[in-house]
């Protein structure tokens, strides 16, 4: 019967791991109370179940290996790896390190940009310098009825 | 599994070995028994068990108590046995239907088995299925975790949970029924 089936794959699953609601367990246990096929079944399934299986002792040596891997694992360590996690030990908060990192670069740009502007203002004003040597250059040489602004193209069409 | 104190997590973590052995001490039969039914065999579950020690001591630096260490280790665990057992599938157990098909015993006498029966039974049973559902039906029948637990452990959702543990179960009869069947 579907029915039957429906019961019996929650026989196999939660009925039988206790993981079923109120509500549905009660449900199936109304139908196992109606359907002797489905209390054969759920005897069947729990011959199966693993819950009695022995529980072994853990070997003693187990702890003695591990304890002597870990020894090994120490003496192995290499001497920068071992500064890198002290330095990592140092960080209490590591959520931080981004915000910290975050900081940093922008105070890198920062100074970066404001260098950048502070070579613009030097330049701007070496070239304002050079104009006006230059504008007096051309002045002087008006006065000596010289086109030549003294660059090689002029130099080239003149 | 035991609880284990935060105070003995935070000092095992900074390389104390005391505290670590009171780690161990705490997880050790949980991290050997899944072990031991996942891989089937002493010898492979001592070699899985000393690796999962030696992972949760490495990453224990690492742990920041956003999950609970338990869960944590349930799923070192289970992940190294499963990979283990994938790895180096050297069953060594006899199939189910040699060991218990001819003059097995199934009635109310089953009780009285002594314990080297009841092992080779379950290693037998165990041997049916592939890691991922031994790893399944472990977990739920003999450490008795909840489907959110397993699902938690093995980072599957709780429908495939479900699904394994009911086909394993649907497997392990089936092996059952073939050997009470050859018996009439």
């Amino acid at each position: 019967m579907k029915k039957c089936e429906q019961f019996r794959d929650l026989i196999l699953s939660d009925h039988m791991d206790g993981e079923l609601d109120r509500i549905a367990a009660e449900r199936v246990q109304r139908h196992l109370l109606d359907c002797g096929e489905c209390r054969a079944f759920l005897k069947e399934v729990a011959s199966i179940s693993l819950k009695q299986a022995p529980r072994q002792a853990v070997p003693p040596e187990l702890w003695a290996t591990i304890k002597e891997n870990i020894l090994q694992d120490k003496q192995k360590v290499n001497p920068l790896e071992s500064i890198l996690e002290k330095l990592q030990g140092l960080i209490i908060y590591p959520r931080l390190v981004p915000v910290f990192a975050s900081l940093i670069l922008m105070l890198v740009a920062g100074s970066v940009s404001l260098n950048t502007i502070q070579i613009q203002q030097t330049k701007d004003k070496e070239q304002g310098e050079y104009l006006v040597s230059l504008l007096g250059a051309t002045s002087s040489s008006t006065q000596a009825d010289n086109n030549d602004l003294g660059t090689p193209i002029e130099h080239y069409f003149l | 599994m035991e609880d284990i104190a935060k105070e003995i997590l935070t000092r095992a973590s900074q390389g104390d070995m005391q505290a670590f052995e009171d780690v161990y001490k705490a997880s050790s039969s949980f991290v050997y028994n899944v072990a031991l039914r996942v891989v089937n065999n002493r010898e492979d579950a001592l070699e899985v068990s000393q690796e999962v020690f030696m992972i949760i001591y490495n990453k224990l630096k690492g742990f920041r108590f956003e999950s609970s260490f338990k869960t944590w280790a349930y799923r070192i665990t289970a992940n190294t046995a499963i990979n283990y057992a994938k790895r180096y599938s050297r069953t060594k157990t006899v199939p189910f239907e040699e060991s218990f098909g001819e003059g097995a015993v199934f009635n109310e006498a089953q009780e009285h088995i002594d314990q080297e029966h009841k092992e080779k039974l379950v290693e037998s049973l165990l041997n049916e299925l592939n890691p991922e559902q031994r790893a399944c039906v472990v977990l739920r029948d003999i450490q008795g975790l909840s489907y959110e637990e397993i699902a938690q452990a093995l980072n599957i959702n709780i429908n495939t949970v479900r699904s394994r543990l009911k086909r394993s179960r649907e497997k392990l009869l089936s092996v059952r029924r073939k050997v009470d069947y050859e018996k009439v």
